[in-house]
């Protein structure tokens, strides 16, 4: 009951965000985007022509008829059929979306495990070489472009010069093997580059703990080491962790795969924001702005939940 | 008189700071005998908790390294054990009392899950077993309704209460020694004397020894056998605690009694203070650290340093003791 109340107040306080972010963002696609107009209509189209196109489009109604038409689709979450291939934006976004979570999903996980295992193991051996050597490679792995991962990582396992292992680009994900076929070297990119952030802010989370008095207390009563940094100090740096991890859940989902999807040839979600912005395809951008803000909504009371669970002094009033 | 438990012998703990390497303690040796409460009682920084916290090698390392001396426990020197035989001894023989008792326990998890945690790992007790103990723990060391209150968080309970389970979890595995560093500081004046009171009962129906760690004298008065003085790293002055009260031999052990308000004087005269100030640890004098501030300085004292001699039944440090007749 508690529960359900504080979730509901949430997602109230939530609306003016939504709002906000819907407002500007359309305020851009509306007077500074692309122009469908002429790209529909190819050369030398009549006024008459360009008027009904335009009326076809919803150019010509004011500003805030559109707007308000807006959120009548994201409240109905139905936002009509994309200007440029006249797909559905639902059936895009369901074609598009499992893709990009399928894609970025091992990344992801992997990553933040990864980085969480790193960091307790710097911070356990703190200013001594694996921490030096851990945190080394950390700004290492940060101070590589993206861009310049993927390549390479591509000429290494991908290409006939390195071990021509991975196919360079598409998707397909019928059966696992395929799936792993296709889903291994962008995994590797995405690891390698959030690795070192990771570890880097995870290090200095649970460095700060272990100065705590409890785990001195701990470490009096014998606790040997690896108890100690998991019930002593990652469970009590849990509430910085947890935040982090949620709330880069929504631009992974929508907009973090994009340079991903675009060197891999995979048809993602990000692709298709990607190529929605490049024409002015304002049914889809308008989903995929307002769905992103609706997902922050969500992500920050799935936070403040979580919070309760990992630590009882939290209450939901 | 028998063996000594502990052992101390010119223990060294140096810190290294920005301006430059610290002595914190600077070879002092004192024994710890079966069953006996000792008292350590001194000014902050004068390196009464970094002792304490070096008998169960818990120096924080950097910045902090005991650069010399030993630490025998039953016969066996702890200076130099590593971290696996440090742990094996931490908790089980020996078992320490912190000063905060807010934040000593672990914030996430209940009370009874810290305290089984250490009973089994200790007692090899099952997990039923384990909270039935921890519940009677709890009941020891005075907490009322302990079979509900096992289940609550810390901060469900106030600073008393958590200072007695931290007592309860030091008693769970009957350790031979207590190093309890100011464990009634942090609580208010009434909860001090009961807290205090129960682990005097406690020390004497455990049969352990206690090191108690405190600036307090009225503390030291109702719960020490023996009590040591400590001033800018050394041991100033040892003597049985009525020896000490009645007949404090060391000038600096002197001020102090002289600074504690006496109850009947209702006269409201200013009470006496020891003048000037401790010494910076990074520039000691070359005599004995207490001139400066000494209404019995000598001319040898800013040139040498008096060492622990036996005076009466107390040791001083001291080439002009006070005299009190007898």
């Amino acid at each position: 009951m508690e529960m359900l109340q504080y979730s509901l107040r949430k997602l109230l306080a939530g609306i003016p965000l939504i709002l906000g972010v819907t407002l500007v963002s359309f305020l851009l696609m509306v007077y500074f985007g692309p122009d469908q107009t002429y790209t529909l209509l190819g050369k030398n189209p009549t006024p008459e022509q360009i008027a009904e196109v335009r009326a076809q489009l919803g150019y010509d109604q004011p500003f805030v008829t559109r707007y308000a038409g807006y959120l009548r689709e994201l409240a109905t979450l139905d936002f009509g059929s994309s200007h440029s291939t006249g797909e559905p934006v639902s059936a895009l976004l369901g074609r598009t979306a499992p893709v990009s979570l399928a894609l970025v999903a091992p990344g992801f996980v992997l990553g933040n495990v990864l980085a969480i295992l790193l960091a307790l193991l710097a911070a356990h051996h703190r200013s001594r070489w694996p921490d030096k050597a851990i945190m080394g490679l950390a700004v290492v792995g940060m101070s590589i472009s993206f861009l310049i991962v993927i390549v390479a990582f591509q000429i290494v396992f991908s290409s006939a010069s390195g071990l021509n292992m991975f196919p360079v680009r598409g998707w397909g994900a019928s059966s696992l093997r395929e799936y792993l076929h296709f889903v291994t070297v962008p995994t590797l990119a995405i690891v390698f580059v959030s690795l070192g952030y990771n570890t880097r802010f995870y290090r200095s989370v649970i460095v700060e703990e272990m100065t705590r008095d409890h785990v001195r207390t701990a470490r009096a009563f014998g606790t040997p080491p690896a108890r100690l940094m998991l019930r002593n100090v990652l469970a009590n740096c849990l509430i910085p962790i947890v935040t982090r991890i949620v709330f880069s859940i929504p631009l992974i989902a929508i907009s973090g795969s994009l340079i991903v999807e675009s060197y891999f040839g995979i048809p993602g979600i990000g692709k298709a924001t990607y190529d929605a912005i490049m024409v002015g395809d304002q049914p889809v951008l308008k989903a995929v702005v307002g769905l992103t803000a609706v997902l922050f909504v969500l992500a920050q009371l799935f936070v403040d939940i979580l919070y309760r669970a990992v630590d009882p002094r939290v209450s939901l009033q | 008189m028998s063996a000594p438990l502990l052992s101390v012998r010119d223990l060294v703990i140096e810190f290294t700071t920005e301006q430059g390497v610290v002595r914190a303690v600077d070879g002092i040796s004192f024994d710890v005998f079966p069953n006996e409460t000792v008292g350590l009682v001194g000014e902050s920084g004068c390196g009464k908790t970094v002792t304490g916290l070096s008998i169960l090698g818990l120096v924080p390392r950097p910045p902090g390294r005991i650069a010399g001396g030993r630490i025998e426990f039953e016969g066996r020197d702890l200076v130099g054990l590593d971290e696996s035989e440090l742990r094996a001894i931490r908790g089980r023989d020996i078992a320490m009392i912190f000063q905060e008792p807010m934040t000593a326990l672990n914030p996430v998890f209940t009370v009874g899950s810290q305290m089984t945690d250490v009973l089994r790992r200790y007692k090899g007790l099952s997990r039923r077993q384990a909270r039935a103990a921890a519940i009677e723990l709890l009941a020891r060391v005075g907490i009322p309704a302990p079979d509900r209150r096992v289940d609550e968080y810390p901060h469900q309970l106030s600073g008393g209460m958590r200072q007695r389970v931290v007592i309860a979890m030091a008693l769970s595995c009957d350790p031979k020694l207590i190093v309890a560093d100011e464990p009634t500081t942090a609580l208010d004046v009434t909860t001090q004397a009961q807290v205090l009171e129960q682990l005097v009962r406690l020390q004497e129906e455990f049969r352990m020894a206690m090191i108690l760690v405190t600036h307090d004298l009225g503390v030291i008065a109702e719960a020490c056998d023996r009590a040591m003085v400590m001033y800018c790293g050394r041991i100033v002055e040892q003597a049985p605690i009525e020896e000490l009260f009645a007949r404090p031999r060391h000038p600096y052990s002197a001020g102090l009694l002289a600074s504690i308000p006496a109850r009947v004087d209702d006269e409201r005269r200013e009470l006496p203070v020891i003048p000037g100030m401790v010494p910076d640890l990074l520039h000691l004098p070359p005599g004995c650290r207490f001139a400066d501030r000494c209404g019995r300085r000598l001319a040898r004292c800013d040139v040498e340093q008096p060492g622990l001699a036996p005076a009466g039944e107390s040791r001083v440090a001291c080439f002009n003791p006070v005299e009190t007749p007898r």
